[in-house]
């Protein structure tokens, strides 16, 4: 009864790690119907700037953290700058996007190996992890907690920004339809950039907490193909889809790691992906897209 | 002729071959997939199972290796590809990723994550030249025939092609299966090339790899698809001595030729005297694009 407990709590805190990067995922496929397969980057990015910021500045991490955020951001606008604009403006085939961020999770990741090199490094222990015992029924890492709370409140956050502000409702009509929201007078290049930096800043998040659990590497991003698998669960371009996906997933690979076997979590993730194709492909939130290319 | 160049050549060939089935499917009807590798992980394993564990002539088990690709893309096939849209690259993701943990977990049978030895090498470059000859020709018929009017229709407007009476579904999931027949048998001839294949040889960027290739020579031109192909493979050897670069150059082509010209190198043209009398011709033919 403690391991379950135990197992679920871990696989919430998974989970709600995934949902940050999911939401950025979606948040992009709403706006331009695209899977922004870079988006992993953006982690790295975040991860890496946190780290340098930490080590070499000396920096608490409260300020490294925040800088990391604002790194991640703007390398996201630039990424759409320098590679997806000239491409979106041109042509409306989502296929040469999709091409164009595969190529640029490839730059982004091998400037990493190229510049600060492909060993594993560790966060200093900026987060707690010490065990925490939760009312005597099971034992947690403090932690396992605190990525779990954070992730509530950045989501928290994200559908305030979405539902009570300005830009929020703009970026609702630019889901709904991009071009009727341009001709309502929103300035759609603005729009776009915003996307990314929000999508950008919530990837940084989760790749912080991410590079505590596991360790730096320039590869980390490659994880970000699990946060791809909850948005397609939840249904792409839907975000309480994307949160509900990567909670199903955390629980998923935990339960397996901690019940069956570790070495079947990654299995068991993408034969869940390849179910959901199976039998609702639109995912379980997902606006049906029969016709959409 | 040396054994290194002979070496680059049969590579070349192995490669060509599964851009071939790609192309067939990505370029000439539509489908946009990212996990062309597992069927090459499909055909290469059935080839190094059925050779060395039950002495099996490599012919036919190289053919076995594509017919397992067939009907595991025929099972993956049928629901997705009655969607329009992203749900087969997406469902191919999956499918790719879980054939290559399957083979890395499954010890007993494909030796795991070590990877599998001993492969006779039955691959010479006659071999793969011959294989590449005959699927070339074959595939080159089958565009130039009533069915490659037929994929091309399915890709330009699926709706105009539906009301002249096709049935789209069914035409793309031929697409898929013959592709994955391509990327079967090269996965076979690539195992007795190298006798030793590995699970991480079919990972996510050997299926962007395929893709990339074939948007690069050009989306619907089978010599795009070829040149692409030969680009890629010699520009890799070249760089091998700069390794740590060599990705980085790879990527950052990627980007530059979506950037400046999406529809890639051929665009939809073929090498012929129609490329030519567009090129040189003093007024080309009015040839519209889509």
């Amino acid at each position: 009864m403690g391991t379950l407990l135990q197992q679920i709590i871990n696989g919430l805190s998974l989970g709600s790690v995934y949902a940050l990067i999911a939401v950025g995922y979606s948040l992009v496929y709403s706006i331009l119907l695209f899977s922004n397969f870079a988006h992993g980057s953006f982690l790295v990015i975040g991860g890496y700037s946190c780290y340098f910021a930490l080590k070499t500045l000396g920096m608490n991490i409260w300020l490294a953290g925040g800088l990391s955020l604002l790194a991640a951001g703007a390398s996201a606008i630039l990424t759409e700058r320098l590679a997806y604009k000239p491409i979106r403006e041109r042509t409306n085939v989502t296929l040469y996007l999709l091409i164009a961020s595969m190529g640029m999770s490839i730059v982004i990741e091998n400037i990493f190996v190229v510049t600060v090199g492909g060993r594993f490094r560790a966060l200093p222990p900026v987060i707690p992890t010490d065990p925490v015992n939760l009312f005597g029924l099971a034992t947690t890492s403090a932690f396992d907690l605190i990525s779990l709370v954070v992730a509530v409140i950045c989501l928290g956050g994200l559908q305030i920004f979405l539902t009570r502000t300005k830009w929020g409702l703009a970026i609702r009509a630019a889901a709904y339809n991009l071009r009727i929201a341009g001709l309502m007078g929103v300035n759609v290049s603005r729009l776009i950039s915003l996307v990314f930096f929000v999508a950008g800043v919530l990837a940084a998040v989760g790749g912080i907490f991410l590079s505590v659990r596991y360790t730096l590497y320039p590869q980390l991003g490659g994880i970000t193909i699990k946060a791809f698998v909850a948005a397609v669960i939840g249904g792409l371009g839907s975000l309480p889809g994307a949160v509900v996906g990567s909670l199903i997933l955390g629980l998923a690979e935990m339960l397996t790691a901690g019940f069956i076997s570790s070495q079947l979590r990654d299995l068991v993730v993408f034969s869940l992906l390849v179910i959901t194709l199976l039998f609702r492909p639109t995912g379980l939130f997902g606006k049906s897209v029969g016709e959409k290319i | 002729m040396s054994a290194y160049t002979e070496g680059i050549i049969t590579l070349l060939m192995i490669n060509a071959i599964a851009a071939m089935g790609v192309c067939l499917l990505t370029g000439f009807t539509g489908v946009f997939t990212l996990g062309h590798a597992a069927y090459m992980a499909l055909g290469g394993y059935a080839t190094a199972i059925l050779t060395v564990k039950y002495h099996l002539h490599w012919l036919p088990a190289v053919v076995a290796g594509g017919i397992l690709a067939i009907v595991v893309a025929y099972v993956i096939g049928i629901p997705t590809l009655k969607l329009m849209g992203d749900y087969y690259a997406i469902a191919s993701i999956g499918l790719g990723e879980a054939i290559r943990l399957i083979l890395e977990n499954w010890q007993s049978v494909t030796r795991g994550a070590r990877g599998y030895p001993g492969i006779p090498t039955f691959t010479t470059m006659p071999v793969a030249v011959g294989f590449f000859l005959v699927l070339a020709f074959l595939l080159f018929c089958l565009l130039n025939g009533s069915y490659g009017r037929m994929f091309k229709a399915c890709r330009d407007d699926h709706i105009a092609a539906a009301l002249l009476g096709y049935d789209t579904a069914r035409v793309r999931v031929l697409s898929l299966v013959l592709s994955a027949f391509y990327c079967g048998v090269s996965g076979g001839l690539l195992a007795g090339f190298l006798s030793f294949i590995q699970p991480v040889m079919f990972d996510m960027l050997k299926s962007t790899e395929l893709t990339a290739v074939v948007v690069f020579g050009g989306l619907g031109s089978l010599s795009g698809c070829l040149l692409g192909t030969t680009i890629i493979t010699l520009v890799t050897e070249l760089f091998r001595p700069i390794s740590q670069y060599r990705m980085l150059i790879y990527g950052a082509v990627l980007v530059i030729i979506m950037v400046l010209r999406p529809e890639g190198i051929m665009g939809q043209y073929e090498f012929g005297p129609k490329l030519f009398r567009k090129l040189f011709g003093r007024k080309a033919p009015a040839q519209e694009r889509r």
